[in-house]
């Protein structure tokens, strides 16, 4: 059993601070779901877990089995067992999707031990049809003209390909038509095990019809407000945010209020 | 006595210990004297002009012997050449090319065998006088090749070649190719230049291909010349009425050069796209002066440049096209983009367009940018290293230029080079 925790977390993006001491704890084999309004720092936490050095954590430590990992590199945290679902995954011409995700299996391996080509060949093909994906993907270069379905697709392709024992999904559900949202949380829902923990990210309740979460998480203002189980992601689409704002009495202005 | 002097009499000495034609020696010392009168070439932001580039030595005749580790390097066993510094080590060609008429030879067997073909063409797809190094080039050429493809003859299999620079002597390198693709013929020509030995050493190789009407040349090379080599290249070709050369080139060299290439588009319809790939490493200095020139009409000239810095490297990318009054419906292109992965690189893209003429159409593009930090982070939030993760980057930038070449054995074998040049460029940091 692994476990991952997040311990008092800020972190700033331009001088502006965006998380203000948040606190997670999840281990292998759970699945939590962390719902928020918008712009309360849900993708900043995800990527702040990841080490996108983009983001400055002024305060707090991030945990894997224990171990601090704010000074590991991406890379590092990658090959320790982390893995992040992107929002809006990078494309990157002249490289093909099935040497891509090759590389980031040997790259977990000793270098003098990579998979053999036969069994990842068979592996790839096996899981891009679990995933409805044509095997024609493989050979495409990495996200370069993916429609925002397939580049979705192709991060839970890399997941379960990967198999890491924590994944990440940042709004996994943003822009998928219901077949396309059917197929990610199958993808999910295929790595449940108890070596596997997942931590989903997102602004609707709807994902969580499909992956039915463990442990829900409200989030706002760069917090952690209330946690639950399923029933919390349910009340949430029934009241709203602004509903259970009120309920906790909490003094924070929501981006819908605005509108 | 002057320098002058000694320098001529090695040349004399030289012609005489390898039994050269006479007129050839005469041009030789005639084209000592003249070069002290010449200025150095000028190439837009590259400056070269405290290189010791000149070549400057008294000639000499050197016959080392090719190691036998480089030896077993060269896999290849038909149609190919294979020179170290002044010595021939291999020449192979089918013989039914050779009946053929098809002629392949070293820069010696040439000046006895066939010397109207140098009489006819050597120094005259660039002229000796146009500069200094090219005039010190004609005097003191030491080593080359001789190719000649008769009319309509078609050569299947490439003809490949190893220039490999003897550098465990000081002694400059002065090394000629000329290329010569009668009418209609065809021929896809693969060249590699190389160093073996550390010596601080300069280099001089020209290179003229003269693509004769209805002709297509293939033109590869993969440059990789040593750390203490400092080179002069000049590749340049002369296309006649509806000729075509493919000009794919690598420059993977570790030491300073200044590469110019150059092609003429003399004939009407005549057609050339030139695609070069470069790396910078370490502290070295590559500036690549590319340039097409229009004369003929609907005569076409595309070049297609990307590059890549690290370390403390410099890159220049010169992009000239030139048409010429009267080259009605020519078409110049030019793109050149460079790759910095380090904050301490320099490199530019500079795109001159010379147009003379109304009815043409021309274009270009250049750029010099930083390394997507988006994509590097992609890649490595799967758990590939930096390293690998700027290297996949760097093939993505320099994809477009590697899938347009033509054979896919060269895309190959300068993808293997490229990957060897960048880990070795890493390493260095």
């Amino acid at each position: 059993m692994s476990t991952l925790e997040v311990k008092n977390l800020h972190v700033s993006i331009d001088g502006k601070e965006i998380l203000k001491g948040l606190d997670l704890k999840m281990q292998t084999g759970e699945i939590h779901a962390i719902m928020g309004p918008n712009g309360t720092g849900k993708s900043t936490l995800s990527e702040a877990i990841m080490g996108n050095p983009a983001y400055t954590i002024t305060e707090g430590e991030i945990l894997l089995d224990g171990e601090n990992i704010l000074d590991w590199a991406v890379d590092e945290r990658a090959r320790a067992g982390l893995f992040l679902a992107m929002q809006y995954p990078a494309e990157i011409p002249g490289v093909t999707n099935a040497e891509f995700i090759r590389s980031a299996i040997n790259a977990r391996l000793p270098k003098d031990e990579p998979i053999s080509i036969r069994k990842y060949l068979k592996d790839l093909e096996e899981t891009m049809d679990f995933l409805d994906m044509p095997f024609s993907m493989a050979e495409r270069y990495l996200n370069e003209g993916f429609s925002g379905g397939e580049k979705k697709r192709n991060e839970i392709l890399q997941l379960m390909m990967i198999k890491p024992k924590f994944a990440i999904l940042d709004e996994i559900d943003s822009g998928l038509d219901i077949d396309a949202l059917k197929v990610v949380s199958k993808g999910v829902n295929e790595m449940r095990s108890p070596d596997f923990g997942s931590l989903i990210i997102t602004h609707y309740q709807r994902l969580l019809n499909y992956i039915v979460p463990d442990v829900v998480h409200v989030m706002m203002d760069g917090r952690i407000v209330t946690t639950g189980g399923p029933d919390l992601a349910k009340r949430l689409e029934a009241e709203g945010y602004a509903g259970l704002r009120d309920e906790l009495g909490l003094d924070i202005k929501l981006a819908e209020d605005k509108a | 006595m002057s320098a002058l002097t000694i320098q001529t009499q090695a040349l004399v000495e030289f012609g005489k210990q390898n039994n050269e034609p006479s007129w050839f020696t005469k041009k030789r010392t005639q084209a000592l004297k003249k070069a002290q009168e010449l200025e150095l070439p000028r190439f837009e932001k590259i400056k070269y002009k405290r290189w010791p580039i000149e070549v400057t030595k008294p000639v000499e005749v050197i016959q080392n012997k090719l190691p036998e580790t480089k030896t077993a390097e060269i896999t290849i066993k038909d149609n190919v050449v294979v020179e170290f510094g002044q010595t021939t080590a291999k020449l192979e060609l089918d013989p039914k090319l050779k009946a053929q008429g098809v002629i392949v030879c070293d820069w010696q067997t040439a000046l006895k065998e066939h010397p109207e073909f140098i009489e006819k063409y050597f120094m005259e797809a660039i002229k000796d006088d146009e500069n200094r190094l090219n005039m010190q080039h004609a005097a003191n050429v030491t080593s080359g090749v001789l190719i000649y493809v008769p009319k309509n003859v078609v050569v299947e299999e490439p003809l490949t070649s190893y220039f490999i620079q003897d550098a465990t002597t000081k002694q400059d390198f002065v090394h000629h190719v000329l290329l010569i693709a009668d009418v209609n013929s065809e021929i896809s020509y693969l060249e590699n230049l190389q160093t073996y030995g550390e010596q601080n050493t300069t280099a001089s190789v020209i290179v003229e291909v003269f693509a004769k009407a209805g002709s297509h040349v293939k033109f590869a090379s993969v440059d990789r010349l040593g750390k203490n080599t400092t080179a002069y290249l000049n590749r340049r070709g002369h296309l006649d009425q509806d000729a075509k050369i493919d000009w794919s080139m690598g420059m993977m060299n570790d030491g300073n050069i200044v590469g110019d290439f150059d092609s003429d588009l003399i004939g009407d319809g005549s057609h050339a796209e030139t695609k070069v790939v470069a790396i910078s490493t370490g502290k070295q200095v590559q500036g690549i002066d590319t340039r097409v020139t229009n004369y003929g009409r609907h005569s076409i000239g595309h070049i297609l440049q990307h590059g890549v810095i690290l370390s403390r490297s410099s890159l220049v990318f010169n992009g000239i096209g030139h048409i010429i009054h009267g080259a009605k419906g020519a078409d110049a292109q030019q793109e050149s983009r460079v790759l910095m992965l380090s904050t301490k690189a320099r490199g530019d893209a500079n795109p001159i367009l010379l147009i003379d003429d109304n009815a043409v159409t021309a274009g270009h593009a250049a750029s010099v940018g930083r390394i997507d930090q988006d994509q590097l982070y992609y890649l490595m939030s799967r758990g590939l290293s930096k390293e690998i993760a700027e290297r996949l980057v760097i093939r993505g930038f320099l994809g477009p230029v590697l899938t347009a070449i033509p054979s896919r054995k060269v895309q190959t074998e300068l993808s293997d080079m490229i990957e060897r040049k960048l880990i070795d460029g890493q390493d260095e940091k």
